[in-house]
């Protein structure tokens, strides 16, 4: 891919987005003096392509649309290793929650659609079954992903060692969890959670 | 803790320890069992939510939680949790709510009721560390581990971040070491205890996850480990399941077992292999345990 110029000026820096990210995140991009420790002991660091201290950069440099265009946001996993270490405090594993979420949200351009449609199954499951259906979700990952064989190995294993249960107990308050679920939907519809 | 009071928790298992870490809840309740330490389920819990929700939706993974502690109020005793994420999870939410009105008030509205979210949250290495106390599961011990070496493993979410599960130091916690020198064994110092596993991606990229366990088992096994020890279910996945994957995939033999907190400590204490389950696990540990002379 052609490195596109980073211009930086009004026009091209939204600093609305990068409030937002804040807001929810609930710490400040500007603290970053870019040491690069979280970078440092990020250990998925190579997966990607902004290292977590240049994900704050941009984003000090409102120039958010470089970070969600690449999967490096997807391809964190959430070790808190960078929280830990900062030394001003920037949190930034919640800053990566942030940026999900938004990105999430407008369905972005994301080259990461596997761990988004592992995400939403995960998610999904807890609204069908209140707890996560083990087996169920792998294999409806794998018919939805289009990658029917993975990890089929494991599978006649993990059914010998009773770690597959083939039928799952679904939860007698769905009803009340299924409403923290619409509330939420709710609240978001009126403007009153991002 | 005075001698006539026993200990009580409400017990939140998390959704793996009724799935592919059945052998985690089944040595916990022994264990407990044995120790004379109370645990009762939480009725109708639910998923915490783990890493998926909020990695994408943190108002939901702290609704979803806070739900979880109200549900937890209507046992007596703080909550034991056994899974390191729902640990992280449910503690974090604590945190978060403690910290921000705006959230709190989200979170209230989102679960329809006032928060009930203070009662302690405990994992079970707390509890037995320091509940239960070193000197107490020292006389408890029946058949000292001798001659085990042991990597104990902590991955991230045990103690990290600063501030939020206090379990232990976040850079060099020693919390497993010292419960497992109270039962006998050996532990090994090494370096990648606290690194990430890739839990979070077994679904998604299990190539990141072979990557990093990868590392893992390898440092384990340089520092002279006979087996690997862990306090959650997804590091026991990938470790234990996708051992023999790993060992194809970097042409190498590690042939490590991986077991529980709870079995260990339980093997100690007396509990039989069955009782245990240490037959689900997939790397069969009995070589090893038989070589040493603990079965």
């Amino acid at each position: 891919m052609k490195k596109k110029k980073m211009i930086i000026s009004q026009e091209t820096m939204d600093v609305d987005f990068v409030r937002k990210v804040e807001s929810l995140s609930g710490t400040s991009v500007r603290r970053c003096f870019q040491c690069g420790k979280c970078s440092a002991g990020c250990p998925m660091a190579t997966f990607m392509e902004h290292p977590p201290n240049r994900v704050v950069r941009l984003l000090q440099l409102g120039q958010w649309q470089r970070i969600l265009a690449g999967r490096s946001i997807w391809y964190c996993a959430s070790c808190e290793t960078c929280s830990t270490r900062c030394p001003n405090k920037v949190h930034l594993a919640s800053i990566m929650d942030a940026l999900r979420k938004l990105s999430w949200d407008a369905e972005g351009p994301s080259k990461e659609s596997y761990v988004q449609l592992a995400n939403k199954l995960f998610l999904q499951n807890i609204r069908t079954y209140g707890r996560q259906y083990e087996m169920r979700l792998a294999a409806v990952f794998n018919v939805k992903s289009g990658q029917f064989l993975k990890d089929l190995m494991l599978g006649p294993k993990l059914l010998a060692k009773g770690k597959l249960k083939m039928f799952h107990h679904k939860n007698k308050n769905m009803t009340e969890i299924e409403k923290i679920f619409t509330r939420i939907e709710a609240m978001r519809h009126k403007g009153e959670a991002l | 803790m005075s001698e006539s009071t026993p200990l009580k928790y409400a017990y939140y298992p998390g959704c793996s320890l009724h799935a592919s870490a059945g052998e985690y809840d089944l040595s916990t309740r022994e264990l407990f069992k044995e120790l004379e330490i109370g645990l009762t389920e939480v009725p109708d819990w639910f998923c915490c939510g783990a890493t998926p929700a909020h990695n994408v939706d943190e108002l939901l993974s702290l609704s979803l939680c806070a739900k979880n502690l109200e549900l937890a109020e209507q046992v007596e005793g703080d909550l034991a949790v056994a899974c390191a994420a729902c640990f992280s999870r449910l503690k974090t939410t604590q945190h978060v709510l403690a910290e921000s009105d705006v959230k709190r008030k989200q979170v209230e509205k989102a679960i329809d009721a006032p928060l009930k979210i203070d009662g302690k949250v405990k994992h079970l290495l707390d509890i037995i560390a320091h509940d239960l106390g070193l000197e107490k599961l020292k006389s408890a011990v029946k058949k000292p581990l001798a001659g085990l070496k042991v990597a104990c493993y902590y991955g991230c979410l045990l103690t990290r971040p600063t501030d939020v599960p206090n379990l232990d130091c976040v850079e060099a916690p020693t919390i497993m070491e010292d419960v497992l020198a109270a039962v006998g064994a050996e532990t090994v110092p090494w370096t990648h205890r606290l690194e990430c596993c890739g839990a979070n991606f077994t679904l998604s990229r299990p190539g990141v996850v072979i990557q990093l366990t990868n590392a893992i088992l390898d440092s384990a096994k340089a520092a002279g480990a006979d087996c690997v020890m862990v306090g959650c279910p997804l590091c026991h996945g990938n470790l234990d399941i996708r051992q023999k994957e790993i060992e194809g995939v970097y042409n190498t033999s590690y042939a490590l077992p991986v077991f529980y907190i709870t079995q260990l400590v339980g093997m100690a204490c007396g509990l039989s292999p069955e009782k245990l389950g240490l037959g689900a696990l997939i790397v069969n540990p009995m070589p090893l345990l038989k070589s040493k002379g603990l079965v």
